[in-house]
């Protein structure tokens, strides 16, 4: 009886500690009706975030949307990777490098007008669009690829491309493979949870071969090195890290070759949650700032010394005073952001050619060229609207 | 002060268990409400099927190791997968129980050294985390092997690089449904001999001879089958046709680094188990035994391990389980047991909640089912012994 | 002289012990050879190897991206903890050696160099460890840090040992509030454990992990030997649940559903996500150790305490889980370490541990792919082999001290 008695009071206790617990989420339903009617009805509205602010106690109303919450809350949430050589990787002192993490404090630069003002969320490729979708992050920027279903089905907007890859295949010189068709019967390693392995999958429909999934890396790369797989297939800026950096007592760069088919596009860039337009258009206009700098021969040096510019375009990116009718004023885009943000940008982080240049140039162990990811004047792909 | 006054109902014993169950049924069940409240609202806001109708889609990419299509449905993926982790534990099981029973009696060795280094096996693998032992495995031993376009052919009768081993098999003639069939009844035959001899031996005290009369039995009726049936089963030979190899059973390299790494892992708890089961049987049976004239192969294998195997059966079950649950390591070397082809399957965009449901479920129902069979097993044993 | 007076006795021990019998001489001569292979290979690996990937990236294995600046949090903390183990291991052997005195028992006092030699016996793995890891510093400070944490564990469990009664109990709230002090020098300034790393966010994990799920085990344990079908049925249906599925499944469930389940508003960070998991999973465990420690209680105690009119809440309290949790102590330990070594899991869902921190090593510009995950892999096994190993030897010494103190 007494045993009874006790367990009726740590029954009680329960009770209530779940009543609470009902009380957190009796609310979080009632929001959540917003946005799931009106992704019923098929509008593109901001109701998504719209609920979230409107739960978020305390949330100052500056702004609205994800732009005000970031900058109430000081910080920008960046989803990234840390095991992609010159994309984004950890350095041994804890900070954090890469071209991907470049564009994190770029947005932040142009958000906050600090570029160390970025929370990184390191996360799996299996978690990225999770996390996007939950809120856990404000942007992904962790090298992923822009497809139809991501675009439309994972919840996720993708903006412009700041990176034009394409897919691979390393195998070592001297094994006589130089057509993805010499690999017919053999092994061929791939991670898992990307495009990469779907696209290997397409590719190889008609090629009888065995793939070996890993989950990282560092299993991977001695799996190819001993020969278990014949061929390795990645992005090909992953796989030119791999050869500049094989180690000469193996034979250095020379002992391995990329195939030169490039078997599928993978154009690389940031992706915001569905339904906040003007996020998505602030973080579009990083990127295009950063691309239209080097157009506009704006550096990370020089940014500072265009005060006097003639040149009107300069002047409206930089957030300098422009003359006009009724005197003089600073030309703002509607993008919510303080005038001068692209110069924050720029001075941080510097512009495309900077940022390539500085974490996968050809005087970094990456050593890519630039290729395609050159801008549209020197016969690339980069392209940025009009700043005006 | 009223001795037989009415205990009120606050205090009626009968009425206060009945409040506590109601109450904390009705806790319990609110909780899992309030949580598939938020599951199912939380996933419908943000777009991701709740249904399990995914299981149809195409999976999209291939499994090392199987003919699946990439357009074979994620289901049978997820059923290649479950096939994969049973053949891990069918392969390990053995393998762990054999290497933990050489380890534990090894460590009561006479010999010095035997005795040292069955110890520092059992310590250096017990304290290693399962995942690092199969990461090592992977890299240090199977990798070390020769290159898949290089394989090496140890008699003409193998076939092995880092990538796969074959091994000579059967090949299925025309007669095999048939000849399966008959010898499906031989072996029942020879089970229900083993029976009918132990029954006779118990009752008359005759040598009972069961590994005669059964294993003869099968012998017997499979030759004449086989011979009846024309060939019914043929061995095959690996054989290597540039890169292909034709004939025989294969394997993985990876799955070899899993079985053999959490082998090794678990072998080292078991060898505990079987120390110290051995040491938990009293020393007078061991001593009874020698002067017997017993020599000291036969009383380890008479008298003291099916005395230490009853003791150390329950933990051993249990170091099976942990085997089983471990297999989902396989995931760090690339073997494509369940818990990958779960991992696979969100990646490629099948949503997470379910996957990992059925992942789940599937490890359950084979521990439930062990469970199950080792508690009726001790009661099996609780009414031996008294 | 000496040798020759030693040279029968080596060999007959040899005789006796290595060459027996034939079957003896052979497994001597064939393992002999393998051990001496096996050594080879060591020390050809320790004298060709270049390790100055984890010479630059130790801080990474240690603390992950914890910020540098602020790595004096973790000496603080560090010292912190030494304090509290030296307190509470000087507190705990005053309080054996005044119940031996109330019992009559005389133990015997090792000191001296007899002291040392003792420690070195009982802890050269951690000693291992410690050494490995500081020969790999390229500056004096972490050498210097080490030795002031053995230092301040020596003092304090010196004073731990001669604490009076009263002190005691001051102590033993203290050797509670330590690590509450340690958690939040950590946390201060804004870094939660979610900015946690390396091999810091292994032991956090483990440590938090068994402490979140005591509470819940204990009371999944009563609930499982309750009077009560219901609650008996929930218990076990629980605990059974966990414990047949494996502790990765469990960490899916955390990095891609967890959010699911939850309300929208609550958005816990991965660590905090693992971390739930990691208690549900370690609570069903639990359980199942103290349910073994209850059953260990004789029956004649409750008994006895019901006889005595002590209510019901009081009997369990009082009488039946402190004998029960007692002898639990060796198997719990047992807990920890499987724990301790299970955390290496949480690298496949994306944490940033210190097996995860071979991976970031092996992507840095400098390092990327040369293959020097053969340089990593074998210090994070060293990580967690020596504290596993001094653990779980800790724990029979535990064992063997509880036993005696039984009977």
């Amino acid at each position: 009886m007494r045993r009874a008695r006790t367990l009726a009071f740590l029954a009680a206790v329960m009770l209530l500690a779940a009543c609470t617990q009902a009380a957190d989420t009796t609310t979080a339903p009632t929001t959540d009706t917003g946005p799931a009617t009106t992704a019923d009805t098929g509008t593109p509205t901001t109701a998504d975030t719209g609920g979230a602010t409107t739960t978020t106690a305390g949330t100052e109303p500056s702004g609205g949307g994800l732009l005000g919450e970031v900058q109430s809350r000081g910080s920008l949430l960046c989803g990234v990777n840390e095991t992609v050589p010159g994309f984004g990787f950890l350095n041994a002192d804890g900070t954090r490098s890469g071209f991907d993490i470049d564009y994190c404090r770029a947005v932040a630069a142009a958000v906050l007008g600090d570029p160390e003002a970025v929370e990184y969320v390191p996360l799996d490729a299996q978690q990225r669009f999770t996390a996007l979708a939950s809120g856990e992050i404000d942007v992904l920027i962790r090298n992923t690829t822009f497809t139809a279903t991501r675009d439309g089905g994972e919840g996720a907007t993708f903006l412009t491309t700041t990176f034009y890859d394409g897919q691979g295949m390393l195998v070592f010189t001297d094994s006589g493979i130089t057509a993805l068709e010499d690999l017919a019967n053999t092994a061929i390693c791939v991670l898992s949870g990307t495009t990469t392995e779907l696209n290997l999958a397409t590719r190889f429909a008609d090629i009888p071969y065995t793939p070996l999934t890993f989950e990282d890396n560092g299993v991977l790369q001695p799996a190819f090195v001993s020969g278990q797989c014949d061929g390795w297939t990645s992005d090909k800026s992953q796989l030119a890290g791999v050869r500049s950096a094989f180690p000469a007592d193996q034979g250095g760069p020379e002992a391995l070759t990329i195939l030169e088919e490039t078997f599928s596009k993978e154009p690389l860039g940031p992706a915001v949650r569905d339904g906040d337009s003007q996020w998505a258009q602030v973080v579009d206009w990083v990127v295009n700032a950063t691309i239209l700098a080097e157009e506009l021969g704006i550096t990370s040096d020089n940014v500072d010394t265009f005060a006097d510019t003639d040149n009107a375009e300069i002047r409206r990116l930089l957030g300098l005073e422009i003359e006009s009718d009724d005197g003089t004023a600073v030309f703002d885009a509607g993008l919510g952001l303080e005038p001068g943000w692209a110069a924050n940008v720029i001075a941080s982080v510097g512009n495309y050619g900077e940022i390539f240049d500085r974490n996968v140039g050809p005087d970094t162990p990456l050593g890519l060229v630039r290729g395609v990811n050159d801008l549209w004047l020197n016969g690339g792909l980069l392209y940025s609207p009009p700043f005006r | 002060m009223i001795p037989n006054a009415r205990v009120p109902f606050w205090r009626n014993q009968r009425v206060l268990r009945g409040v506590a169950q109601v109450v904390v049924a009705a806790a319990v069940l609110f909780l899992l409400y309030v949580l598939w409240f938020n599951v199912t609202n939380n996933m419908r806001a943000r777009g991701v099927r709740t249904d399990f109708n995914f299981l149809d889609q195409p999976f999209g990419v291939r499994i090392a190791g199987s003919d699946l299509s990439p357009s074979a449905p994620v289901r049978s993926a997820l059923l290649n997968g479950i096939r994969n982790t049973f053949a891990l534990a069918i392969v390990g099981l053995p393998l762990l129980t054999i290497l933990g029973v050489i380890v534990g009696v090894g460590r009561l060795s006479t010999n010095w050294l035997v005795a040292k280094i069955s110890s520092a096996y059992v310590e250096i693998l017990r304290n290693l985390p399962p995942l690092l032992v199969v990461i090592f495995a992977f890299q240090a031993v199977i990798l070390r092997l020769p290159p898949a376009r290089n394989p090496i052919t140890p008699f003409g009768w193998f076939v092995i690089s880092n990538l796969e081993f074959h091994v000579p098999g059967f090949r299925a003639g025309d007669n095999y449904r048939p000849f399966m069939m008959v010898m499906l009844v031989a072996v029942l035959l020879g089970a229900f001999l083993w029976w009918w001899r132990t029954r006779v031996h118990e009752r008359t005290g005759t040598p009972h001879h069961r590994w005669l009369w059964s294993l003869g039995t099968v012998a017997l009726v499979g030759a004449i089958a086989y011979l009846i049936l024309d060939r019914p089963l043929t061995i095959t030979l690996p054989h290597l046709e540039g890169r292909v190899v034709d004939g025989g059973y294969r394997g993985l390299g990876a799955f070899f680094a899993v079985v053999g790494a959490l082998a090794f892992y678990t072998s080292s708890h078991v060898a505990e188990i079987v120390r110290g089961s051995i040491l938990a049987v009293p020393k007078g049976q061991s001593e009874a035994a020698s002067a017997l004239a017993l020599s000291g192969f036969q009383r380890l294998r008479f008298v003291v391990l099916p005395q230490a195997m009853r003791i150390a059966l329950p933990p051993i079950i249990n170091q099976y389980l942990n085997y089983v649950k471990n297999t989902s390591l396989a995931i760090a070397v690339g073997f494509a047991e369940v818990t990958l082809v779960a991992f696979q399957a969100i990646g490629n965009g099948q949503p997470a909640p379910q996957v990992v449901v059925l992942l789940m479920g599937s490890y359950l129902v084979f521990s439930l089912v062990i469970s199950f069979l080792v508690n009726l097993y001790n009661r099996h044993l609780r009414i031996v012994t008294r | 002289m000496t040798t020759t007076a030693s040279r029968p006795v080596a060999v007959l021990w040899m005789r006796r012990n290595l060459f027996s019998t034939p079957l003896n001489a052979f497994l001597t001569v064939v393992l002999g050879a393998g051990i001496v292979y096996l050594a080879y290979l060591l020390v050809r690996f320790l004298a060709t190897s270049n390790f100055e990937i984890l010479r630059v990236n130790l801080a990474l294995f240690m603390v992950g991206s914890f910020p540098r600046a602020q790595l004096w949090r973790v000496v603080v903390a560090m010292l912190l903890l030494a304090l509290m183990a030296g307190l509470a291991g000087g507190m705990l052997k005053a309080a054996a050696r005044e119940r031996s005195k109330e019992a009559g028992i005389r133990l015997a006092e090792v000191r001296g160099s007899r002291a040392v030699v003792g420690w070195l016996r009982r802890f050269w793995p951690l000693s291992l460890l410690v050494i490995a890891a500081l020969a790999l510093t390229r500056t004096l400070i972490p050498t210097l840090v080490v030795i002031a944490a053995v230092a301040l564990l020596v003092a304090s469990r010196w004073l731990g040992g001669r604490l009076g009664r009263i002190p005691r109990r001051v102590g033993w709230l203290s050797v509670a509030l330590l690590p509450l002090g340690a958690y939040w020098i950590l946390s201060a300034s804004g870094l939660g454990w979610e900015d946690w790393g390396g091999f810091m966010l292994n032991i956090f994990l483990t440590i938090a992990g068994i402490l979140f799920a005591f509470p819940i085990g204990v009371a999944l344990a009563l609930g499982r030997r309750s009077s009560l079908p219901v609650v008996r049925a929930f218990s076990i249906g629980y605990i059974e649940l966990i414990r047949g599925v494996p502790l990765i499944t469990l960490l899916l469930m955390a990095v891609f559903a967890l959010g699911f389940f939850l309300p929208r508003d609550l958005r816990p960070g991965s660590v905090t996500r693992v971390l739930i998991v990691i208690t549900a999973f370690e609570a069903a465990y639990i359980a199942e150790v103290v349910r073994g420690g209850l059953q260990s209680v004789p029956r004649g105690q409750s008994e006895a305490a019901q006889s005595l009119g002590l209510p019901g809440l009081k009997i369990t309290r009082l009488i039946v889980l402190p004998q029960a949790l007692r002898a639990t102590i060796p198997a719990m330990v047992g807990q920890f370490i499987s724990l301790f070594k299970d955390t290496t899991l949480v690298a496949i869902v994306g944490l940033g541990d210190v097996l995860a921190a071979s991976s970031f090593a092996n992507a840095q510009p400098a390092f990327n792919a040369q293959g020097l995950a053969r340089i990593t892999l074998p210090f994070v096994a060293l990580a967690f082999w020596a504290g596993s190993f001094a653990m779980s030897r800790e724990a029979r010494r535990l064992e063997r001290r509880l036993g005696i103190g039984e009977r």
